[in-house]
């Protein structure tokens, strides 16, 4: 009896990617060959204009590769058309953005229920109750009703880490989510994405600074578009003031 | 995304920016505003014209003098302006298809009663005139035959005369002095109103025979009758006589420009001026339709610049699972919102100036009443929201296009 094959979550061969611009060629990424596993924390770290937010759009399928394979459950992206995508951004994958992206004008309740009017499945009798715990899970209770515009720089990120989970999604990608942070709110966020890996979902971390991406426990060093380590954290750092995560 | 959701999405969109939004409805406002209130005012023109006419009856026919139709106060004036003889006249009313023929002369100048004074149209016609104008007298009586054989100096009065030269007492018996020669009124006419936008209650009516007595005419103003039976045959008629009378000889191809007559009656009349305020109501709504496409690239122009505006809330938007039409969809709703908005609020506009008009219009003007058309409605509320999608649609593009990361990182 054969055992079935392991399919990773994610998986790259031969990936590359270039930007056109007229008849110029501008290569960003170089046969970059990659596996991450469902549940792991992995951050990919690299000076600017190394390639690494590159990577994480592809991964995140918010942009496209253009030469290579990028499987995804073993599926590969090439093969999936616009609809599809857009149901995985819905379902399976969320994003922390460096600068926060929340809705203008519109109060926190209304940004973290945004993903929520997208999803194919969520029923809208059960949104409420998703983003009131999301937004409890991030310590944001109090201020449901606030605009966006009302916020502190950490209670932003706190906004979009609670948009993020609100669909419970495997994978939660973090581009420089403490870049516009000092540095007692960026422990603060740094705490919660810890807490979301420790509740099971798949967190892959993009930061050019060492101490943001010791607080994962992989760390993929990537270099004019080519990865040239891929670490174990050793001395991983521990955020205090984590959230509670509700599973 | 649930419809309700794209609507409440696409309303906020509207909302946020009320003071914009109501800038950019302006032109559906007035483009709308102007169809429902020119849709509204040709009904209304329509009942007043049918009532001008409604008074006589559609089988009225009036024949002139001359061949350059019957506007223009003095017949002196027009070639051909003594064509009409007392004799055509006599001899229209041997046709079986024609009653209550009447030859009618007008008699300059103003009536006096003491101090009193007024400017009527005064007519010189027989008895039969009152069958076909259908007018009856109020007070007293109208003229008869025995009036005729004597040329007697009587008249009857219009009720706005009546009034004008006698205020509160009875006209009746009264003698009032018209160019230099008393008349004795027998009687009122009952008030009918304007015709032909003319006010027929300003007239005086004096026998046939004394009208000419004081002219010394030999030719008629006009011939009035009443046709029987199928007008069209009865206008046949009228023209194959006088033609035959007149020595004319019409062209081959049947038209009248040989003719020193012209024969018009009321149901031609009604049908001119139905098609005048028809062409009145078409051109306007034409106008309010250019109202309307500028208006349509108004809100494209809006729309392009909420798109670039919100270029990073369209990547955040595709980012967290936006389908390209759920982002079709929001910015076209939000395009029709606007025209749709703009519509009702042009229909309440339109309305509100059609009844301040139609206010004070009636006043002047018999029949005139404030008309509502919900077609007009429904059709101008549909052609708002088409316009909507017609000049939202290459916006709504624009932004479902988008790359989520190149509109997520815009700046």
């Amino acid at each position: 009896m054969s055992t079935p094959k392991h399919i990773p979550l994610i998986e790259t061969k031969k990936l590359c990617k270039s930007y056109f611009n007229d008849d110029l060629e501008t290569p960003v990424l170089f046969d970059i060959d990659l596996v991450i596993e469902r549940g792991e924390f992995v951050a990919i770290m690299g000076p600017s204009g190394s390639g690494k937010s590159t990577l994480m759009h592809i991964l995140g399928f918010l942009d496209h590769h253009t030469k290579g394979q990028f499987l995804f459950q073993g599926e590969p992206a090439t093969k999936m058309d616009e609809d599809t995508l857009a149901k995985i951004r819905a379902t399976r994958v969320s994003f922390v953005f460096q600068a926060f992206n929340l809705l203008p004008r519109t109060t926190v309740f209304q940004n973290v229920l945004l993903p929520l009017l997208y999803h194919p499945t969520i029923p809208a009798a059960e949104r409420e109750g998703r983003v009131q715990r999301a937004i409890e899970a991030v310590g944001l209770s109090e201020r449901s009703t606030y605009l966006s515009n009302q916020l502190s720089g950490g209670q932003k990120q706190r906004v979009a880490i609670a948009r993020a989970l609100v669909t419970q999604p495997e994978v939660i990608f973090a581009d420089e989510p403490t870049g516009n942070l000092d540095s007692a709110s960026g422990t603060h966020v740094m705490a919660a994405l810890q807490a979301l890996h420790r509740a099971g979902h798949t967190i892959i971390l993009v930061t050019h600074e060492q101490s943001t991406a010791e607080h994962a426990e992989r760390i993929l060093k990537i270099y004019d578009g080519k990865i040239t380590d891929d670490l174990r954290s050793f001395k991983r750092r521990h955020a205090k003031d984590g959230i509670t995560i509700e599973k | 995304m649930l419809m309700r959701d794209l609507l409440q999405t696409a309303s906020k969109g509207v909302t946020v920016n009320r003071g914009r939004s109501l800038l950019t409805m302006l032109g559906i406002i007035i483009g709308v505003g102007a169809v429902v209130l020119m849709t509204s005012v040709g009904r209304s023109m329509e009942g007043v014209i049918l009532g001008q006419i409604s008074v006589l009856g559609p089988d009225t026919v009036a024949v002139f003098p001359g061949n350059q139709g019957p506007e223009g106060g003095n017949s002196a004036l027009r070639p051909d302006f003594d064509s009409l003889t007392f004799a055509d006249a006599d001899t229209l009313a041997q046709l079986d298809t024609v009653t209550d023929v009447a030859p009618v002369v007008f008699v300059s100048g103003n009536a006096r009663y003491g101090t009193e004074e007024s400017d009527p149209r005064i007519v010189g016609s027989l008895p039969g005139y009152y069958e076909n104008q259908t007018v009856e007298a109020a007070l007293g009586r109208l003229h008869d035959e025995s009036d005729e054989r004597t040329a007697r100096s009587v008249v009857v009065i219009g009720s706005d005369i009546a009034e004008d030269l006698f205020l509160n007492q009875s006209p009746l018996d009264k003698r009032i002095e018209i160019a230099n020669k008393k008349y004795t009124v027998i009687g009122v006419l009952k008030p009918v109103g304007t015709q032909f936008f003319q006010n027929a209650d300003e007239r005086i009516i004096i026998p046939f025979s004394t009208a000419i007595a004081v002219t010394h005419r030999t030719y008629a103003d006009m011939i009035v009758l009443k046709a029987q039976g199928d007008l069209d045959l009865v206008l046949a008629d009228v023209t194959s006589l006088l033609r035959q009378r007149h020595g004319i000889i019409p062209p081959m191809d049947g038209g009248t420009e040989n003719d020193d007559f012209l024969i018009r009656s009321a149901a031609q009349a009604q049908e001119i001026l139905g098609t005048v305020s028809l062409g009145l109501t078409l051109f306007i709504t034409m106008i309010a339709g250019i109202s309307l496409i500028v208006g349509g690239i108004g809100i494209m122009n809006i729309m392009l610049v909420s798109v670039t505006e919100r270029t990073r809330e369209i990547g955040l938007r595709k980012a967290v699972g936006a389908r390209r039409r759920d982002i079709l969809l929001q910015f076209l709703i939000e395009s029709v919102f606007l025209t749709f908005i703009g519509g009702v609020i042009g229909v309440g506009i339109g309305l509100g100036l059609d009844y301040v008009l139609a206010t004070a219009v009636g006043k002047y003007l018999d029949n005139y009443t404030f008309e509502v058309s919900i077609g007009a409605i429904v059709l101008a509320l549909a052609m708002a929201a088409a316009t909507g999608i017609a000049f939202g649609i290459y916006p709504a593009r624009k932004a479902a296009d988008l790359n989520p990361i190149e509109a997520l990182q815009y700046e």
